[in-house]
């Protein structure tokens, strides 16, 4: 097969996934239609036993509420709950695994950021919670409706917001994708797979890199030369951190430094912006009762929870990439081309989350039915 | 190998996000008793239905309202937010699933008439009644009527005493409840596996409240 076909190949093959991976989505997410509901998982499964557990600790957050009016040590059984709740609950929607994941993916985002990112955006969301119940309720003396108008209305800003975020991503991440296809058609055809052309290919993968977002040195071309090769980029290709991969431990500025903390805060956003309805209604309760601040502390609390679980399925998707890019690495630059498309459909796919999400076709929790 | 992983990764991504509603969970509970009505000449005219909201849920509901006595809310205060109450379902068809000789009735229930709202000071509860009228009056040997949440955000279940009453049907009929709450999560994946309801039947149906009555 000549370099061309195979470039022509690999690029209806990911196009063919991304396609997939969206009619599987759609698929799924027409939960509506008779098939998908037969086809759904039986909910006395995993499903059933995550879904009683959320009921559960849900319903058992009212009654310890109550009991905290009298009983200061119900406080403690209060933020145990508030806890175990978060964890369950964030596999329900609206507290943006997916969003995070994929953006993980297609950013090339290290594990510890994917959980600073779980934890930030779960604060927000229960921040969001508390100033909206503040204000609403406590200021305005608003109604239950216009709380969940205006919930409404956040949600649509939030994914709105998740559009752009993925648009941006497509947009950056097609690029590059791109440009890895040309110079992979300009390459000398024969070369693939040794290891000894390192000028023609450090020259590629500075190609490769150029245009890329500043810090994102996790490059694959990296582990393709092997560590003891002096890169173009001049940060230090640390050792694997995870069990399954080469993902870099985060220097404390690549964390937190230009651009590191900017880049994140757009998706943070994004997704924290909508505050979820379980912790509004617990807090109008608590107020209710008279206890806000304990439904405050409670909200907090089910973020932690909820930002474990998040955390917990970002910290996969980054592994599941960083065991893509090792066999990436194994390909060169024909790898690194497939790994360039992962990140588009990645990119593709936050921007189809927020679409559907906008739409209406994913269904979130539904605010102020009733 | 590469390309089966990459295939994995987006399947993976997708996966988690497409289970919104698969996952989603109750916030709202209703304990829940129901009249079927009938006409003189036997057949059905109406379902009315008494939905107990849950004390977190109707703490949340009533947030706002005026009230001349604090704890206490009359029926004319609550009128507004029972008007609410009685329009919004209106695209989940007021979760009430009609089904005549085995046949799924989309359109066989009209708007709600009749509908209001009691606050109960002592347990801080609200309750809503309402009534939903048969577009055309019907005669079926074999009637069920399901109450759920497709989505599964409002938990449906029968109260523990009255929960189903006919009122003036024919004395040659007679009425069965089936209550996915007496054993809650098997028992959902027993109606998953005899899914009746093939129609717009989402996670919530697994849940459904099915009352039937069987006229020979």
């Amino acid at each position: 097969m000549t370099r061309d076909a195979k470039a022509r190949l690999v690029l209806s093959i990911s196009v063919l996934a991304v396609l997939a991976a969206g009619a599987l989505c759609q698929e799924a997410a027409a939960q509506s239609s008779p098939l998908a509901a037969m086809r759904q998982p039986a909910a006395g499964g995993l499903f059933g036993w995550l879904l009683s557990k959320q009921a559960l600790f849900y319903r058992e957050l009212s009654g310890l509420i109550r009991a905290a009016k009298s009983d200061g040590t119900a406080l403690w059984g209060l933020m145990g709950i508030s806890f175990a709740y978060g964890i369950f609950h964030a596999a329900g929607p609206g507290h943006g695994k997916a969003v995070i994941s994929s953006y993980l993916v297609a950013n090339e985002e290290t594990w510890r950021r994917g959980v600073v990112l779980s934890f930030a955006s779960a604060f927000l969301q229960a921040l969001t919670a508390v100033v909206l119940v503040a204000v609403a309720a406590i200021v305005i003396g608003a109604t239950a409706k216009a709380m969940g108008d205006t919930v409404r209305v956040i949600e649509a800003v939030s994914y709105a917001l998740i559009v752009l975020v993925g648009a941006r991503l497509l947009w950056v991440k097609g690029r590059a994708f791109l440009r890895t296809l040309r110079t992979l058609k300009s390459e000398p055809a024969p070369a693939v797979k040794q290891a000894h052309d390192h000028n023609a290919r450090c020259t590629h993968h500075e190609h490769a890199y150029d245009h890329r977002a500043p810090h994102s040195h996790n490059d694959a071309h990296a582990h393709g030369h092997g560590a003891d090769h002096n890169h173009a980029h001049d940060q230090d290709d640390g050792e694997s951190v995870l069990p399954w991969g080469h993902a870099h431990g985060p220097e404390p500025e690549e964390l937190a430094g230009p651009g590191g903390w900017r880049r994140g805060l757009s998706a943070i956003v994004a997704v924290g912006l909508r505050p979820c309805s379980g912790a509004i209604i617990v807090l109008v309760f608590a107020l209710a009762q008279g206890l806000f601040w304990t439904g405050v502390a409670s909200t907090f609390v089910m973020g932690i929870g909820t930002a474990i679980t998040v955390a917990a399925i970002a910290t996969l998707a980054v592994g599941a990439r960083a065991v893509a890019k090792r066999f990436a690495a194994t390909r060169a630059s024909y790898g690194t081309l497939m790994l360039r498309g992962v990140e588009v459909g990645a990119a593709m796919l936050v921007m189809l989350f927020g679409v559907l999400l906008l739409t209406g076709t994913i269904a979130s929790e539904r605010m102020g039915m009733f | 190998m590469f390309r089966r992983i990459a295939f994995l990764i987006v399947g993976l991504l997708c996966l988690v996000a497409a289970t919104p509603r698969a996952h989603a969970h109750p916030h709202v509970w209703v304990t829940m008793t129901s009249e079927l009505l009938y006409a003189p000449d036997g057949t059905i005219t109406g379902v009315r239905h008494a939905w107990t909201f849950d004390d977190m849920f109707s703490a949340f509901a009533t947030q706002g309202l005026e009230q001349k006595t604090k704890g206490q809310f009359t029926r004319e205060e609550l009128a507004p937010l029972a008007k609410v109450n009685v329009e919004s379902p209106q695209e989940y068809a007021y979760f009430t699933y009609v089904k005549m000789n085995g046949k799924l009735r989309k359109d066989a229930l009209s708007d709600p008439v009749d509908y209001y709202l009691e606050y109960d000071p002592k347990e801080t509860v609200l309750t809503l009644h309402f009534t939903l009228p048969f577009k055309t009056p019907a005669k079926a040997k074999s009637l069920d009527v399901e109450v759920y949440d497709p989505e599964f955000f409002i938990d449906f279940g029968f109260a523990e005493k009255d929960q189903v009453r006919l009122v003036n049907a024919p004395a040659q009929c007679s009425v069965s409840v089936v209550k996915p709450h007496d054993d809650f999560f098997s028992a959902a994946v027993r109606l998953d596996k005899s899914m009746a309801w093939e129609a717009n039947a989402g996670l919530g149906a697994n849940f459904a409240n099915r009352i039937s009555v069987n006229c020979p």
